[in-house]
């Protein structure tokens, strides 16, 4: 059997673990959830348009309707997507260690690198599988309940976009689980680092507003929520050209969205190193569980 | 197959391994050939886990080398663990298969063909007594049933080389004795078994080689047989007398053949000098001496009498 063989193997390993997980349905359920929330707000702001709302902003709102699908699959990105790539990732490892599987998955003939290869892309399928998901719901609410829809032809763009974006946390929690080999401190660890960057993120761009300080915004571009969270925003901004409309973020330049590529690049391959790291020169933990 | 004839089927050679400060294995070496049934011997912490986990790579030894069938498991586990099966100690498995899944998991993980797989699958599941309970789930099963289930595990890919670490522990006696009679079995098929076990004596009845470690340092290995003679100094024999009298007692101490006699109630316990059944000559001095025999036994060296001398030696 050949090394690809090996990995597809895990690969469909994890998907089962993972499946049968009570919580991962719970989260997608969650997601989808708020997607259908987000349906019956707008529904209810263009047809019960809000007397107090400001012409630009009622403006704005009419020119983003052909574009709901854009805000339906956009919005579990933000913080449901990096919780379900976290607690996708950050047991990966962790919980084989903990319940002493990992012995047994490696006393088989498999390396050690085609194991966390197969566990790291049964993470990402699933994340894929989760993104597409979100996606094809999104749109199909979006062309039920607000045709027409314009601009489909790029909905594999934002779909790819979703799942580069989110490689940052999936990476991140992956690295928790094998490093700290601990399930629990892995979740904390990366949800953690998550929900401080996003703050500092925003505390930083608060800054930069009343200071007008350019320094505070780089800082928070450099953190590994911004890239992750404005990814594909910057893509559809710069696909779609609606210009000044605040329900899309503009790109504010290709700069801003080649920077968000290669930090999430560099964040995501920093942190496979390390695991990689510390699985090939590390002893296999014995169980702890 | 004629490399493995030619070799050791494992090979252990001066494997040392720390834990931090805490030499774990010092020095350890023995080797395995094809057909041994060998029982890797030693009490709790002595090192027995930490040889069998370096021996599947899944630990670095500071020193020394594991060879399976000629290959380093931690350079090249792909081919030094295919024809590998292992039982872990008290396994945990994953409760989210049923033990049709995970022996089908476990059988792609090996390339098994899917006909194959579900042939071996039913076959394994009778030969462990978990037919009924193939398609329940893991997390149903009971400790024993577990480590039946672990056993077909490594039996999955029909390996040559079995590591078993604590076989038997959690099954009742029936089930310990249904895979005792397994592993030698598999040994008279040329499969090679090793077993770590406290279990003395159900390693003297299936075992035909022996290992002892006794914190991380090997004290014996060896053939069973001779394990009994190399701990042996002496045979003792047992007397039950109606009455034990002192007199008796010292014209017994007096006896060249006689190392020492322990009286206990009516009952003597004579060490002998020597590795000889002198039965015949103890019950004519007892006669001679008037003295009412109701029983007379030659006590021989167990392998627990061994094992335990080994680690006093070891020590």
């Amino acid at each position: 059997m050949n090394a690809l063989r090996r990995v597809a193997v895990i690969v469909g390993y994890e998907w089962r673990r993972a499946l049968a997980k009570k919580w991962f349905f719970a989260l997608v359920i969650l997601a989808f959830a708020i997607q259908v929330l987000i349906f019956v707000v707008f529904n209810y702001l263009f047809t019960n348009p809000l007397p107090d709302l400001p012409p630009e902003f009622q403006v704005a709102l009419e020119q983003m309707k052909p574009y709901m699908w854009i805000v339906e699959v956009l919005t579990p990105q933000g913080f449901f997507m990096s919780l379900i790539v976290i607690m996708i990732a950050g047991g990966s490892m962790s919980e084989e260690y903990e319940q002493g599987t990992s012995d047994i998955l490696l006393s088989k003939p498999i390396t050690k690198l085609e194991y966390m290869t197969g566990k790291y892309l049964g993470g990402l399928s699933l994340l894929s599988f989760v993104a597409a998901m979100t996606t094809i719901l999104g749109v199909i609410l979006a062309i039920a309940f607000f045709s027409p829809q314009e601009s489909l032809q790029f909905i594999p763009h934002i779909y790819l976009a979703i799942v580069y974006s989110n490689l940052v946390f999936l990476s991140l929690a992956f690295m928790f689980s094998e490093v700290l080999r601990r399930t629990t401190l892995s979740y904390f660890s990366a949800i953690g680092v998550y929900i401080s960057s996003m703050v500092i993120t925003g505390v930083l761009s608060a800054v930069h507003s009343f200071t007008g300080e350019q320094l505070y915004l780089d800082v928070s571009k450099g953190l590994p929520d911004w890239g992750a969270s404005n990814f594909p925003s910057f893509v559809m901004g710069k696909l779609l050209n609606v210009p000044n409309n605040p329900f899309i973020s503009p790109t504010q330049g290709d700069s801003n969205l080649l920077l968000a590529g290669a930090l999430i690049a560099v964040y995501t391959a920093i942190f496979i190193v390390v695991a990689t790291i510390r699985l090939v020169r590390s002893d296999v933990t014995k169980k702890t569980a | 197959m004629n490399a493995l004839s030619s070799q050791p089927v494992i090979t252990v050679s001066k494997l040392t391994k720390f834990y931090g400060d805490f030499k774990a294995l010092d020095s350890v070496s023995f080797t395995v050939e094809k057909g041994w049934v060998y029982g890797y011997l030693g009490p709790n912490g002595a090192g027995k886990t930490t040889t069998i986990r370096t021996m599947l790579g899944l630990l670095k030894p500071n020193q020394g080398e594991v060879q399976i069938t000629g290959i380093n498991p931690t350079k090249d586990p792909v081919q030094a663990l295919q024809s590998l099966g292992y039982a872990p100690e008290l396994p945990t498995l994953q409760t989210f298969f049923t033990g049709e899944q995970l022996l089908d998991f476990m059988g792609k993980m090996f390339g098994l063909a899917t006909q194959a797989r579900k042939e071996k699958i039913k076959q394994l599941l009778d030969l462990v007594g978990l037919k009924e309970w193939g398609d329940k789930k893991i997390g149903k099963y009971s400790k024993g049933m577990v480590q039946r289930l672990s056993i077909a595990l490594a039996l999955i890919n029909d390996p040559l080389v079995l590591i078993m670490d604590e076989p038997t522990i959690g099954m009742d006696p029936e089930a310990t004795a249904h895979f005792r009679n397994l592993f030698s079995t598999l040994s008279k098929q040329g499969k090679t078994v090793f077993i770590s076990s406290h279990l003395l004596d159900e390693v003297q009845r299936i075992c035909t080689h022996v290992g002892m470690i006794n914190r991380g340092r090997m004290v014996f290995n060896g053939p069973i047989t001779q394990v009994l003679e190399a701990f042996t100094k002496q045979w003792v024999i047992e007397a039950e007398l109606k009455k034990v009298t002192k007199r008796m007692i010292s014209a017994l101490k007096k006896l060249d053949y006689v190392e020492d006699v322990k009286a206990e109630g009516n009952k003597l316990r004579i060490e002998l000098k020597e590795k000889k059944d002198l039965r015949g000559e103890i019950s004519s001095e007892i006669f001679k001496r008037k003295g009412v025999l109701l029983s007379l036994n030659l006590h021989k060296i167990t392998l627990e009498d061994a094992y335990l001398r080994a680690l006093k030696g070891g020590q």
